[in-house]
C-alpha cells in the first residue's frame, strides 16, 4: 500500500534537494562579470575601441590561420586564428598600441546551446581582463569555461605571435 | 546504509557544485537542474545495480528480498530522474533556441558527443523500468521480463559515454572524470565477481545435476540436486537460490526457489508451483540435466533462532522453505505450529511430509475465502488455531497478500511486529 508510492516520493524529495541545491549554488554564485569592463588602456586611446560582444553573434571571419594585420602607426589590431573546441571555434581580435595589449575582442565563442552562450558571457570578460593585466595569453582559464578559455587563449596568443 | 548512500550523494552535489554556471536566466537554470538531475540519476543507477549485485555480506546483512524491493523503490526514482534530465535538457534548448522540443531535443545532438548512445540507452531504460511497473509486469512472462532487464546493462554503458564526453563535470576534469569511471567499473566489477564468476566457480565444484522430478500435488513439483561436493554445500532450511537449468528452454533465465528440505548429504530439493511458465515446464526437465546456483540467499533461518515456540505460517509455494524450517527448528527441541494456507486440499503439497515430522504440529486451513464465508486468517480464527500465539516468533511465507493478511492480524493480536518475518515469494 504504502510502498507504492515510495519510489515517486524518493523523486520528490530528490527534486525538491536539487532545487534547493541549485538554489543555493545560484545564492552564492558570483554575480557575473559585467560586460562593459573598464578599459585599462591607459594609452592614449585615438578612437574608441570596439565594443566587445561576448555572445560571440559576429560573423565568422574567413581569414583563419593568415592573421591579417592592419596597418596604423601607433594602434594596430590583430585577428587571431580561429580555434576549434569541443563546443565550437573561438576566435578574438586583439588591438595593441605599440607593443602594449589594449583590447581583446572577441569575435566568435561558442554558441550552440544556451550553456555555450552563458558561459562565454561570463568567461570573455574574466578572461579580457586577465589578458590585458598580464599583457600575455599565459592566464590562468576560466573555472568551468576550460575550453572556451583555452580557445579564447590560444587565439590571443596566435594574435600576439602575429603582431610581433 | 541510508546514511551512506546520502552521503554519496552529497558527494555527487560536491562534484557539480564547482562547474556549475549559474545565472538567474530560466535556460541557465533548467541546464542546472538537468546536470545535477542527471548526475544524481545516474549515481542511484549505480546504487541500483549494486543493490542487486549480490554482494555476500551485504545479502547476509539484508536479505535479498528486502535488496529487491529497495531495488524497486530506487528504481522508480531513478526511471523519474533520468526523465527529468531530458526534460531539462530539452527545456533550456527550447528557451535558448526554439523550435518545439522535439527540435529543441534533436539540437542537443549537435550540441553533446555520443547523444545517440545515449537515447538508445535512455529508450531501453525505461523500456524495462516501465515493464517492471506492477501492472505490465503482471502481464509478460518471467523470462521476456528477465530478458528485458538483462539489457539494462548495455543500457547503463550506453549512457555512460555521453556522461563522460558531454558532461561538463567531466569535461576538461580529469580527476572528476576519473571519480566517476572508479564508480562505474567498481560497480561493474561487482556485477561481474559475484553474478557471473562466483556462480561459475561454484558450478566448477560441486556440478549441480538434477537427480529427481516428484510430483507433490496438482500444481507442485519437487526437484531433486545433488552437489558432487557435499561438504562445500552452504545451504540452509529457509533459504533460496537461483536456479539455471542447463537445458532447452531454462538455459536462458535464472529462477528462484526456495529450497524445501534440509540440505543434507549434498541434497537440496526445491518445491516449485506451476504458475504457467517456467515453474510449470520444471515437471519436463529430465533427471542428469545440469544446473548453475547462485545463492543461497535469505537469512530466514538465522533470524531470532533463538525463540523457543515458533509459528510458521505458509501459503502456496510458501510451504517449500517452511517445510525445511520446521524440521530444522523442531530438530532444534523448539516448540513448531505450522499454520499451512491453501484453497483447495489438493494443493496442499508436501501435506503429509510436514504432518510425519516429530514435534511439529500441523494446521491447515483450507478452502477459499468465498465459500467458507470468513477468512481463516483473520485475528480470531487464528487465535483459534494458535491459541499460544501471542508468545510465538512468527516467520511468514507466500504471496504478498498472504504476508501482509497475516502480519496485520498478529499486530492485532498484540504481537510484537519485531516478532513477525516474512519472506515474499516472488521478487521479479
Amino acid at each position: 500500500m504504502t510502498r507504492r508510492w515510495q519510489g515517486t516520493t524518493l523523486f520528490t524529495v530528490i527534486m525538491a534537494g536539487v532545487a534547493a541545491t541549485v538554489g543555493g549554488r545560484l545564492m552564492t554564485a558570483p554575480a557575473p562579470t559585467a560586460v562593459a569592463a573598464p578599459n585599462l588602456g591607459s594609452t592614449t586611446t585615438t578612437t574608441p575601441a570596439p565594443t566587445s560582444t561576448p555572445t560571440g553573434a559576429t560573423t565568422p571571419s574567413a581569414a583563419a590561420h593568415s592573421p591579417a594585420a592592419q596597418a596604423a602607426p601607433a594602434k594596430t589590431t590583430v585577428q587571431g586564428a580561429v580555434e576549434q573546441t569541443v563546443y565550437g571555434p573561438v576566435q578574438v581580435s586583439v588591438t595593441f598600441s605599440g607593443s602594449k595589449i589594449t583590447d581583446v575582442t572577441a569575435l566568435q565563442t561558442p554558441n550552440q546551446s544556451g550553456r555555450d552562450v552563458m558561459i562565454a558571457s561570463y568567461a570573455v570578460p574574466q578572461l579580457r581582463q586577465e589578458v590585458l593585466a598580464s599583457q600575455s595569453a599565459h592566464v590562468d582559464s576560466v573555472s568551468g569555461a576550460t575550453y572556451t578559455s583555452g580557445g579564447y587563449l590560444q587565439s590571443v596568443q596566435s594574435a600576439i605571435d602575429a603582431h610581433h | 546504509m541510508t546514511l551512506l548512500v546520502i552521503a554519496g550523494g552529497l558527494a555527487v552535489v560536491g562534484l557539480w557544485w564547482p562547474t556549475a554556471v549559474i545565472t538567474a536566466s530560466p535556460s541557465a537554470l533548467a541546464i542546472a537542474v538537468a546536470e545535477l538531475v542527471g548526475m544524481i540519476g545516474s549515481y542511484l543507477v549505480c546504487i541500483q545495480v549494486l543493490l542487486i549485485a549480490r554482494i555476500p555480506w551485504f545479502e547476509r546483512m539484508v536479505g535479498l528480498d528486502r535488496l529487491v524491493a529497495w531495488h524497486r523503490v530506487v528504481g522508480t526514482s531513478t526511471l523519474f530522474l533520468v526523465l527529468a534530465h531530458v526534460s531539462f535538457m530539452t527545456l533550456s534548448q527550447w528557451i535558448t533556441v526554439g523550435g518545439g522540443p522535439v527540435g529543441a531535443y534533436l539540437g542537443l545532438f549537435h550540441i553533446y558527443p555520443d547523444m545517440l548512445t545515449a537515447t538508445v540507452g535512455t529508450a531501453i531504460m525505461l523500456g524495462a523500468g516501465l515493464l517492471s511497473a506492477n501492472v505490465l509486469r503482471r502481464l509478460m512472462s518471467y523470462e521476456l521480463w528477465y530478458w528485458t532487464h538483462v539489457t539494462t546493462y548495455l543500457a547503463i554503458f550506453l549512457t555512460f559515454l555521453h556522461q563522460i564526453s558531454a558532461g561538463p563535470v567531466f569535461v576538461g576534469h580529469p580527476l572528476n572524470r576519473l571519480i566517476w569511471m572508479a564508480m562505474y567499473f567498481g560497480t561493474a566489477a561487482c556485477v561481474v565477481v559475484w553474478r557471473a564468476l562466483t556462480p561459475l566457480v561454484r558450478f566448477a565444484k560441486h556440478r549441480f545435476e538434477v537427480v529427481a522430478i516428484v510430483p507433490e500435488s496438482r500444481r507442485m513439483t519437487s526437484v531433486w540436486i545433488r552437489s558432487k561436493r557435499p561438504e562445500l554445500l552452504r545451504a540452509r532450511a529457509g533459504q533460496f537460490m537461483l536456479f539455471r537449468f542447463l537445458a532447452w528452454g531454462h538455459l536462458l533465465t535464472a529462477h528462484p526457489y526456495s529450497i524445501s528440505n534440509v540440505p543434507a548429504d549434498g541434497l537440496i530439493r526445491i518445491t516449485v508451483a506451476d504458475l504457467g511458465d517456467h515453474s510449470g515446464a520444471l515437471r519436463n526437465v529430465r533427471p542428469g540435466t545440469k544446473v548453475v546456483v547462485e545463492g543461497p540467499f535469505g537469512g530466514f533461518f538465522g533470524r531470532r533462532r533463538r525463540a523457543a515456540s515458533i509459528l510458521l505460517v505458509a501459503g502456496g509455494a510458501g510451504i517449500g522453505p517452511i517445510r525445511g524450517l520446521a524440521e530444522q527448528f523442531a530438530r532444534m527441541g523448539r516448540s513448531v505450529v505450522v499454520v499451512y494456507r491453501a484453497s483447495h486440499t489438493d494443493d496442499l503439497a508436501l501435506y503429509h511430509e510436514v504432518a510425519a515430522l516429530p514435534r511439529v504440529h500441523l494446521v491447515p486451513l483450507v478452502g477459499r475465502r468465498a465459500e467458507l464465508g470468513y477468512d481463516p486468517l483473520e485475528p480470531g480464527r487464528l487465535a483459534r488455531a494458535v491459541p499460544d500465539i501471542a508468545h510465538r516468533e512468527t516467520f511468514i511465507c507466500g504471496p504478498d497478500a498472504m504476508i501482509e493478511r497475516v502480519r496485520g492480524s498478529l499486530i492485532d493480536l498484540g504481537v510484537p511486529a519485531r516478532r513477525i518475518h516474512s519472506e515474499e515469494l516472488s521478487f521479479a
